[in-house]
C-alpha cells in the first residue's frame, strides 16, 4: 500500500502542501476502489464487519499516508536548509569576519568596517558588531600606544642629538685631557642612549634619528656604529674601500651595523675582538662582522635569518631586552640591505650585510678638498733632496668594480705633487699676477732650510723685477686714474685693463 | 661648525682616539711643526692619512688641528700614535734669534707712510 506514495518522489519541488492533497486523493481513490469491491465480492455473512473494519483501514490509511508525506517533504526541505546554512556559517567564518578584521587593521573605524560587512541575520550582525567593537578597541589602543612610544622616542632622539652636539662643542672648548676623558665617557653613554632611542623609534615606526645630507664615507659608518656600542674598543675594523654611502641611507645603516656589532660583541668573550671587514662586491658593499663567542646552533641562525627578513614586523615577538634583530630586519627591509648569519671562521658568528648598489656613492677626492691638497703640490720644492712621492691615492688599489676606475685618474693626477709642470717653483702666481700664499708657508719662512732654499732659486723668469716695476707704475697710474701711454706701457695694458679691480685693495 | 649637531660627522671622538683621552707621548705643543717621514697606507685611520698627506709640508699642531677640525689634545694623541710608530717627526720652531730678523719699527712705519701716499 506505501507504493502508492511511490510516484510523489520525481517531484520533490512540488510544494508539501499539494503534494499531501495528491497524496490523499490518491489514497482516497485507491482505498475506495479497494473497499467497493472488497465489500461487493465478499461473503453476506462477513460483508457487514468487513465492511466496518476495511471502512476504519481505509480511513487510518488516509490520514497516514498523507502524513508521511508531509514529513518526508519537511525533512527535504529542512535537510537543504540546514547545509545552506552551514554553507553561509562557513561564508562567514571564512570571509566576513577575516574580511571586517582586515577592514580594521587596515586602519576603518568600527563603524565603516561594520558598513561594508554583509551579515546574513541579527545573530551574524551581533557577533560582528562585538568583533568589530573588540579588535577596533584593541587597534586604536595599538596605535595610541604606537604613537606615544614615537613621540617619547623623537624627543629622546632629539635631546641625545642635542647633548651630543653640545658635549662635541665641550670637547673643542676644553683642551684640559682629564675634562676631555670625563667628556668623552659622557659622549659615549649619550650616543649609546641615543642608540636606545632609535632602535625605539624603528620599532614604533617613527623616522630615525638624523638626516645626512652628505654621503658619509665607509670609515665614518663602521665608527658611528662602533661609537654607539658598549665595548667598541674590541671593535677592529678592516676596510681598504674607499666608498660612501648615500645620506638618507646612512644613519640607517649605521644603526643596523650598530646592533649587529653589539650582538657580536655581547654574545662573546669581554677581551675577544670582534672584526669588521668592507669589501665591494658586484652587487654593492657587504660588511661582515665576526665574533669569536657563542656558535649559533642551526635553529638560533634561522631564527635571526627570520628575524631579520620577516615581512612584518610582529610586535608579540617582541622582548624587552632583545630589540637588535627586530630593529635590523626593519631597516633592512627599509633600505633593501640583505643580512645573513653564518658560523665562522673564528670560531663565532658571521654576519653578512650587503649595502646595495643604489645606496652606494664613490667620493671623488675621497678625504682630500682641493685646499687640502694644496700643500702637497708645493711638497716637492719645499724638500729639494728627496725623490718627488707619489700621491697617496696612486697607491691605493683600484677597485674590483670596473665603472668607478673611470672617474678617479683624473682626480689623482690633478692632485699629485709628481706632475711636473709648473708646481715646483716657488712663489706660484695667480692668474692676477700677485703671488698666492701657500698654507704652511709663514711657519716654513722661519725654517732655515726653507731660506737656504729660497736663495738658491731663481725668480721666476716670466716676471723679472723690471717687468714688476712697470706692472707696479702701471697700477699706480690706474689708481690715481692717469692715463699716459707711453711706450714700454703699450705692451702691459692688456694684462692690466683685464684685472684692474684685482690690483685695487 | 655653523651649527652644531647639523653636517658633522658621524664619528665621535672617542672612536677617533679609540677611547684614549691622553696623548702618549708630551712632545707636541701647539706650535710644534710636524714632518711627515712617511706615505699614507691604504687601510690607515683616514686621520692618520690626511696628517701624513698634510705634514710633507712643516705644519704646526695647531694647524693640523684646524685643518681636521678636531681638538687640539685630539689631535695630539693621533699624532703621538704617529710618531711612536715613525712616520712623523716633531720639532719645535726656532725662536732664539727671531727678534733680531724682524726689520725695527721705523723702517715699518716709513713703509706704512709710502703705501698711503701711493
Amino acid at each position: 500500500m506505501t507504493a502508492h506514495t511511490r510516484p510523489e518522489r520525481p517531484r520533490p519541488q512540488r510544494p508539501a502542501k499539494r503534494q499531501m492533497v495528491l497524496a490523499l486523493l490518491i489514497t482516497l481513490m485507491v482505498t475506495g476502489l479497494t473497499w467497493t469491491v472488497a465489500v461487493s465480492l465478499a461473503d453476506d455473512s462477513v460483508r457487514t464487519p468487513l465492511a466496518w473494519g476495511a471502512g476504519a483501514a481505509a480511513l487510518a490509511l488516509c490520514v497516514a499516508v498523507p502524513w508521511a508525506v508531509h514529513g518526508r517533504a519537511e525533512t527535504r526541505r529542512l535537510t537543504a536548509e540546514l547545509a545552506e546554512r552551514r554553507h553561509r556559517l562557513d561564508d562567514f567564518a571564512d570571509q566576513e569576519v577575516p574580511a571586517l578584521v582586515g577592514r580594521l587593521r587596515g586602519g576603518a573605524s568600527t563603524d565603516t568596517a561594520l558598513g561594508a560587512a554583509r551579515p546574513d541575520n541579527n545573530a551574524e550582525a551581533k557577533v560582528l558588531r562585538t568583533l568589530a567593537e573588540e579588535v577596533g578597541r584593541a587597534e586604536a589602543g595599538k596605535a595610541a600606544a604606537l604613537a606615544a612610544g614615537a613621540g617619547a622616542a623623537a624627543r629622546l632622539q632629539a635631546l641625545t642629538i642635542g647633548m651630543l652636539a653640545e658635549l662635541r662643542d665641550m670637547e673643542h672648548r676644553h683642551g684640559d685631557e682629564d675634562v676631555l676623558g670625563d667628556l668623552l665617557l659622557l659622549d659615549h653613554r649619550t650616543a649609546q642612549a641615543g642608540r636606545l632611542a632609535d632602535s625605539i623609534a624603528v620599532i614604533t615606526g617613527a623616522r630615525s634619528g638624523r638626516r645626512w645630507s652628505k654621503p658619509i664615507v665607509m670609515e665614518s659608518i663602521i665608527r658611528g656604529a662602533m661609537g654607539r656600542i658598549g665595548g667598541y674598543q674590541r671593535v677592529r675594523s678592516h676596510s681598504t674601500v674607499n666608498v660612501a654611502v648615500a645620506g638618507h641611507a646612512a644613519e640607517g645603516v649605521m644603526h643596523a651595523l650598530a646592533e649587529l656589532l653589539d650582538n657580536a660583541a655581547n654574545f662573546s668573550p669581554p677581551t675577544a675582538e670582534v672584526h669588521v671587514y668592507v669589501e665591494e662586491v658586484q652587487t654593492g658593499v657587504v660588511i661582515t662582522v665576526e665574533d669569536s663567542g657563542l656558535v649559533m646552533s642551526d635553529v638560533a641562525l634561522r631564527r635571526a635569518e627570520r628575524a631579520v627578513s620577516a615581512k612584518e614586523l610582529d610586535l608579540s615577538t617582541l622582548s624587552g631586552t632583545r630589540l637588535g634583530l627586530a630593529v635590523v630586519g626593519r631597516l633592512a627591509r627599509k633600505h633593501g640591505l640583505r643580512i645573513s648569519f653564518r658560523p665562522s671562521a673564528r670560531g663565532g658568528t658571521g654576519v653578512l650585510m650587503v649595502i646595495p648598489q643604489e645606496l652606494i656613492t664613490r667620493p671623488r677626492s675621497p678625504e682630500e678638498s682641493p685646499s687640502r691638497a694644496a700643500p702637497a703640490k708645493t711638497a716637492p720644492a719645499a724638500a729639494p733632496l728627496p725623490a718627488p712621492t707619489p700621491a697617496p691615492e696612486v697607491e691605493r688599489p683600484a677597485p674590483p668594480a670596473a665603472p668607478a676606475a673611470d672617474d678617479r685618474p683624473p682626480a689623482t693626477r690633478e692632485h699629485s705633487p709628481a706632475d711636473p709642470t709648473g708646481t715646483d717653483e716657488l712663489p706660484q702666481f695667480g692668474e692676477s699676477g700677485l703671488p698666492k700664499r701657500r698654507r704652511g708657508r709663514t711657519l716654513a719662512n722661519a725654517n732655515r732650510q726653507e731660506r737656504a732654499r729660497q736663495d738658491r732659486a731663481a725668480p721666476a723668469p716670466a716676471h723679472s723685477p723690471a717687468e714688476s716695476a712697470a706692472r707696479f707704475g702701471a697700477f699706480r697710474q690706474a689708481l690715481q686714474g692717469r692715463d699716459r701711454a707711453t711706450g714700454d706701457q703699450t705692451e702691459l695694458s692688456p694684462r692690466e685693463k683685464s684685472h684692474p679691480e684685482e690690483h685695487t685693495p | 661648525m655653523t651649527r652644531p649637531g647639523r653636517d658633522e660627522d658621524p664619528d665621535r671622538l672617542y672612536t677617533v682616539t679609540r677611547g684614549r683621552s691622553r696623548a702618549s707621548s708630551d712632545a707636541f705643543d701647539l706650535v710644534t711643526l710636524v714632518v711627515s717621514e712617511s706615505d699614507a697606507t691604504p687601510g690607515m685611520q683616514s686621520e692618520h692619512s690626511r696628517i701624513l698627506r698634510m705634514c710633507q709640508y712643516p705644519t704646526a699642531v695647531v694647524e693640523v688641528s684646524a685643518e681636521l677640525k678636531l681638538p687640539v689634545t685630539v689631535v695630539r694623541i693621533l699624532l703621538s700614535d704617529l710618531l711612536d710608530s715613525g712616520l712623523i717627526t716633531a720639532r719645535h720652531p726656532q725662536t732664539a734669534g727671531s727678534a733680531a730678523h724682524l726689520p725695527d719699527s721705523n723702517l715699518l712705519e716709513q713703509v706704512l707712510v709710502g703705501l698711503r701716499n701711493l
